[in-house]
């Protein structure tokens, strides 16, 4: 994958940066609010925004499976390579699913099934490696790790009834 | 014949609308409103056009609602983790920036006879950027995805940050009468600000999560009383009423930050304005002729001053040359803080209102010229811009 360097904006939310072979460069500003701006940067001023235009979260996730697949997919085919046999799965915890709403301790995920949740993701914030004591809410994403076989299984505990 | 109370309403109704009509005025110009409100203060107050005998004890009272809104509102902006972080990364950036504007007020004070403490407080007046007045600029030029942004941000933090530690020191010096006395009351106001600060951060979102409510009036009233309380406390305790609205601001995080802002800007935007108004109120009028070339010339150094921080800022976070004119053009703006600075000092110089006044309004004018025609000095061949609609 090509290197997106990430900004922080104190205040405001994240800029991420791309620039091009041709020599052009790219950004788009993540607000706190949802909001995103696509970001055109001056072709003789690299630093400098000559056109931003303003999307709603629901456009840019739309503009982003036009340009071809979301990084997050990307990534995993970066990490499914490198790690030859491991699976990471981001997997969203469904209203209807048999655990949801159920401590991970409660679900009994990795005992059942053999992959590990090491992170649990909510509009909140993140939460790495959580605790026994943390909730599956429905909603939220759990980042799980493991074989293939048993990340799909997990990923049917987290996402389907009975 | 109107009573006491109708008068009241009348003056208000009138302050309001001429507030409003130099509002629309600065839209219509592109320049930022702050500046026109001190001018209508100054256009009312002693010596002025007419005076406001029924309203000015509410305008007063406005007036420290309205600081203590705008920290609260500036507080919400960051979570106190990011402001960890940005501290961290930017601590040289916000050095330099430190060093290089407090010295055009420290200088001013000492050639103008300013005793020791009105010119520290002079040299917090020109290092203080207004957060303020630089977001909304950054924002209506459409500038938030340059890359000078981010360092331009981070500079406007540290020096939030750094007036929650200014504020509790010169309140303690202004209030303590020996040296004992001051040393001690410093260490309490930083010991308690150092206190708000670590419950801020280890208890936020729990605090948070409590004041949440589903109910909009309620999460109001809630904010307002909490923020309200912990900033009298801490004005008590001499620290500022604005660093313990700040405080509060910072401390809360999560879901509850993006309602609150909705529910509170436009009380923020009223009283912030009768804030600007007030100061400009308490300054006599006939006080600034004499002041005016002394306030020019300080504006003049900050310009100096602050497009050098800002260019060694980018040029530290590898920016080019016309990114870190832009970046030294933003910090320009003062306003805020410079003038909630002023008035702690208004009480030992008469003169430091005036010239507060007088800097604040020609240095932000400039600035946000300035920040607006940056490129334009930069690359006179380049094609020009587009008009803005």
């Amino acid at each position: 994958m090509r290197k997106v360097t990430e900004t922080d904006l104190p205040g405001v939310g994240v800029r991420f940066d791309l620039q091009t072979d041709a020599g052009r460069a790219v950004g788009v500003v993540v607000h706190q609010s949802g909001r995103r701006d696509l970001v055109v940067y001056d072709e003789r001023d690299l630093d400098r925004a000559c056109e931003s235009v303003e999307l709603s979260e629901d456009e840019g996730h739309t503009l982003g499976e036009i340009l071809g697949g979301s990084p997050v997919l990307e990534h995993l085919d970066d990490a499914i390579h490198r790690l030859e046999d491991l699976v990471i799965s981001w997997v969203t915890i469904a209203a209807k699913s048999s655990t949801a709403g159920m401590t991970l301790a409660e679900s009994a995920l990795r005992t059942r099934t053999g992959a590990g949740v090491v992170a649990l993701v909510s509009d909140s914030g993140s939460i790495p490696i959580p605790a026994g004591t943390e909730r599956l809410e429905p909603g939220d994403v759990a980042v799980v790790v493991g074989v293939p076989s048993a990340v799909m299984a997990a990923t049917r505990l987290l996402t389907r009834p009975g | 014949m109107p009573t006491g109370g109708d008068l009241l309403i009348i003056e208000l109704g009138a302050v309001v609308l001429g507030l409003a009509v130099v509002a629309r005025l600065a839209r219509r110009v592109g320049i930022p409103a702050l500046p026109l409100y001190l001018l209508v203060g100054l256009a009312l107050g002693e010596g002025g056009l007419v005076e406001l005998p029924a309203s000015a004890e509410f305008i007063e009272a406005g007036a420290e609602i309205g600081v203590i809104l705008m920290l609260l509102m500036l507080g919400l902006e960051f979570s106190p983790h990011e402001l960890v972080v940005n501290v961290r990364r930017s601590t040289l950036a916000g050095f330099v920036d430190l060093v290089l504007n407090f010295a055009p007020g420290v200088a001013a004070g000492l050639l103008l006879g300013f005793d020791p403490v009105v010119t520290v407080l002079l040299g917090g007046v020109t290092y203080i950027s207004s957060s303020g007045i630089v977001a909304k600029l950054v924002a209506d030029l459409d500038r938030i995805g340059n890359h000078e942004t981010s360092v331009v941000l981070s500079v406007l933090v540290i020096e939030d940050l750094a007036m929650v530690l200014y504020l509790p020191i010169v309140s303690g010096v202004l209030f303590g009468d020996t040296l004992a006395g001051t040393i001690l009351a410093v260490t309490i106001s930083l010991a308690a600000v150092l206190a708000i600060l670590g419950v801020a951060y280890f208890l936020g979102d729990r605090l948070s999560a409590i004041a949440l409510s589903q109910s909009s009036e309620a999460l109001l009233l809630t904010l307002l009383g909490v923020t309200l309380l912990v900033a009298g406390l801490a004005g008590r305790l001499n620290l500022s009423t604005a660093v313990g609205a700040f405080v509060v601001g910072v401390a809360l995080s999560g879901d509850i930050v993006s309602h609150a802002r909705g529910l509170l800007l436009p009380l923020r935007n009223l009283f912030a304005a009768v804030f600007f108004v007030f100061f400009g109120l308490q300054v006599d009028l006939s006080l600034i002729p004499g002041v005016a070339v002394a306030a020019l010339a300080i504006a003049a150094a900050t310009v100096v001053t602050k497009i050098a921080s800002g260019w060694i800022a980018a040029a530290r976070a590898g920016i080019g040359k016309p990114g870190r004119l832009r970046a030294g053009a933003a910090l320009i703006a003062h306003g805020e803080f410079s003038i909630v600075i002023a008035e702690l000092g208004i009480g030992r110089e008469s003169d430091l209102g005036a010239l507060a006044a007088t800097y604040v309004i020609v240095l932000t004018l400039v600035g946000a010229v300035l920040y607006q025609f940056a490129d334009s000095i930069t690359l006179p061949a380049r094609k020009p811009r587009r008009a803005r609609a």
